[in-house]
């Protein structure tokens, strides 16, 4: 097996720490929901991609700016989250079946997706793709290092969020004992349905970053879904910052894994990680 | 101030009361007495929302409370230390007590209130940042009666805060809601330690199987045959 050069290794370390933070991006709304809603919401990934061929839409036909068209996609996916949670509170939906409720809805908005933009690829031609930073020998894509930046910025909100504001902590009690948190005064139905409106405007911005970055086709929605789940369960469910990190690790090991050896190798990386940990740390994920 | 009529409530199918009626006076010391089993825990939650009524009335200052949303009974001066404390093992101290204080009548008043719990429980200051799950056992039980006093409430309610603590600290929580009663504070006591809970309350309620079957001042209770049969066989205090 040859090395491939230092210049390579360093190039796929980048775009795994690339890829890392969008994998942490939808992977924090996902976490969030798991963690303190008790709803595994496998549509996140649904909604993700609803919000990247809204955006595609918005940006390729109707000419906005890619970024301004957060102002649309996350006020809609707020309200998406919201809806999608009264449902399954509605109905009582228990974590294992939310799993199964949250698919449903996911196949539901994958042959929407297809019946407005067909199975074709799309891509969001932009100025901000054109866009490379140059340092040595290494590129920066503009689309990239702004998914990075957001993923980032994003994490460390709700972290602070969560642990500085009587907000965040309501939330963090209801999740461990919400009765309790109710006889304090702390209204559940309401803190719940805010937050499923927050994951669903997080799937709204990591919907953006992926229409920036990656050619869509409905199919692709599932392709997310192994990789991100293993970062939030490798993050610990709940933990804003966690997912991040864990997909960081995943992506810049995947990506060094194809470097150096084969990229049909990719895949099998992650998830060796996350079985690992899974032994050596059973319970704290 | 609180009237509980002919209250129901339970678990699943199988009610665990039955037509409980009681009153608490402002400033009031009441005990409730009764066997394992006898719904004192149904009650004291039914009281502070933790578990839907199923059939009666809790109105309190004469204000229906039966049917309410379980976060609308804090705002009307319930506050409730649950059995086995439920604190946020997972939070802080510090943030267990703000929790306590989530109401916006409360969270004006969470600085003296954090001051007041501290001078009342000094244990409690020291641990201020420590993950309230790291506690041991008396220390938690402070941080859930503190927690409940960080919400101003003008009716306590303490379901056995003296369950598996050592006889020193028993003492010296029976001494704090003793302070806490005389500072103005109603309180509506569920404890297993029948001879201090007697010497403690104004006014206490016999529990038998989801009914009230005995009610009076402590000393006209304590001869009762009806206490003797609860407790038979077993005085946990001396």
């Amino acid at each position: 097996m040859n090395l491939p050069s230092g210049t390579l290794l360093a190039q796929s370390a980048l775009s795994g720490l690339f890829i890392g933070g969008l994998y942490g991006l939808i992977g924090l709304g996902l976490g969030l929901s798991w963690g303190l809603l008790h709803v595994i919401n496998l549509a996140h990934f649904g909604l993700a991609f609803l919000a990247a061929y809204v955006c595609y839409q918005l940006a390729s036909v109707g000419g906005m700016d890619p970024l301004a068209t957060l102002a649309i996609v996350v006020p809609l996916c707020f309200a998406l989250g919201v809806a999608m949670h009264a449902l399954l509170m509605r109905f009582r939906v228990s974590p294992l079946n939310s799993l199964l409720a949250t698919f449903g809805i996911t196949a539901i908005i994958e042959a929407g997706i297809q019946s407005v933009w067909t199975a074709d690829f799309r891509k969001l031609e932009s100025s901000y793709a054109a866009q490379k930073f140059r340092i040595g020998e290494l590129f920066l894509p503009l689309p990239e290092l702004l998914t990075l930046a957001i993923a980032v910025a994003l994490a460390f909100g709700i972290w602070a969020a969560m642990r500085y504001t009587d907000l965040g902590k309501a939330m963090r009690a209801l999740a461990e004992d919400a009765p309790v948190a109710s006889a304090f005064g702390v209204n559940a139905r309401m803190h719940a349905l805010l937050l499923a409106g927050v994951c669903g405007a997080l799937a709204g911005v990591a919907g953006v970053c992926l229409a920036l970055t990656y050619t869509l086709t409905p199919a692709q929605i599932y392709a997310w879904v192994g990789v991100v789940f293993a970062a939030v369960m490798l993050g610990g469910l709940g933990s804003p910052l966690g997912p991040l990190a864990a997909g960081i690790v995943i992506g810049v090991s995947e990506a060094l894994t194809m470097a150096v050896a084969s990229p049909s190798w990719a895949p099998i990386v992650s998830f060796t990680i996350l079985i690992a940990l899974l032994l050596v740390r059973p319970g704290k994920t | 101030m609180l009237e509980v009529d002919r209250l129901g409530a339970g678990y699943g199918a199988a009610p665990a009361l039955w037509e409980v009626s009681l009153a608490i006076a402002e400033r009031e010391l009441v005990c409730v007495l009764g066997p394992n089993g006898a719904g004192k825990t149904t009650l004291i939650n039914a009281i502070a929302g933790l578990l839907p009524a199923r059939g009666g009335r809790i109105v309190m200052d004469g204000r229906e409370l039966t049917r309410a949303a379980p976060h609308r009974f804090c705002a009307s001066g319930i506050a409730i230390v649950p059995e086995g404390r439920r604190l946020f093992a997972g939070m802080t101290v510090r943030e267990n007590l703000e929790i306590g204080s989530y109401l916006p009548q409360a969270r004006r008043e969470r600085a003296r209130s954090l001051d007041y719990v501290c001078a009342l429980f000094p244990a409690v200051r020291e641990k201020l940042d420590h993950a309230a799950g790291s506690l041991s056992g008396g220390q938690q039980q402070m941080v859930a009666i503190g927690r409940a006093l960080m919400a101003r409430p003008r009716l306590l309610l303490l379901d056995e805060p003296s369950l598996g603590l050592s006889p020193a600290i028993v003492l010296a929580m029976f001494d704090a809601i003793r302070e806490v009663n005389a500072a103005g504070t109603a309180v509506l006591l569920v404890e297993q330690n029948v001879a201090m809970a007697l010497d403690l309350a104004g006014r206490a309620y016999l529990l038998e199987e989801g009914r009230v079957v005995a009610e009076g001042p402590p000393a006209a209770l304590f001869d009762r045959p009806e206490l003797k049969r609860a407790y038979l066989g077993h005085d946990p205090v001396r």
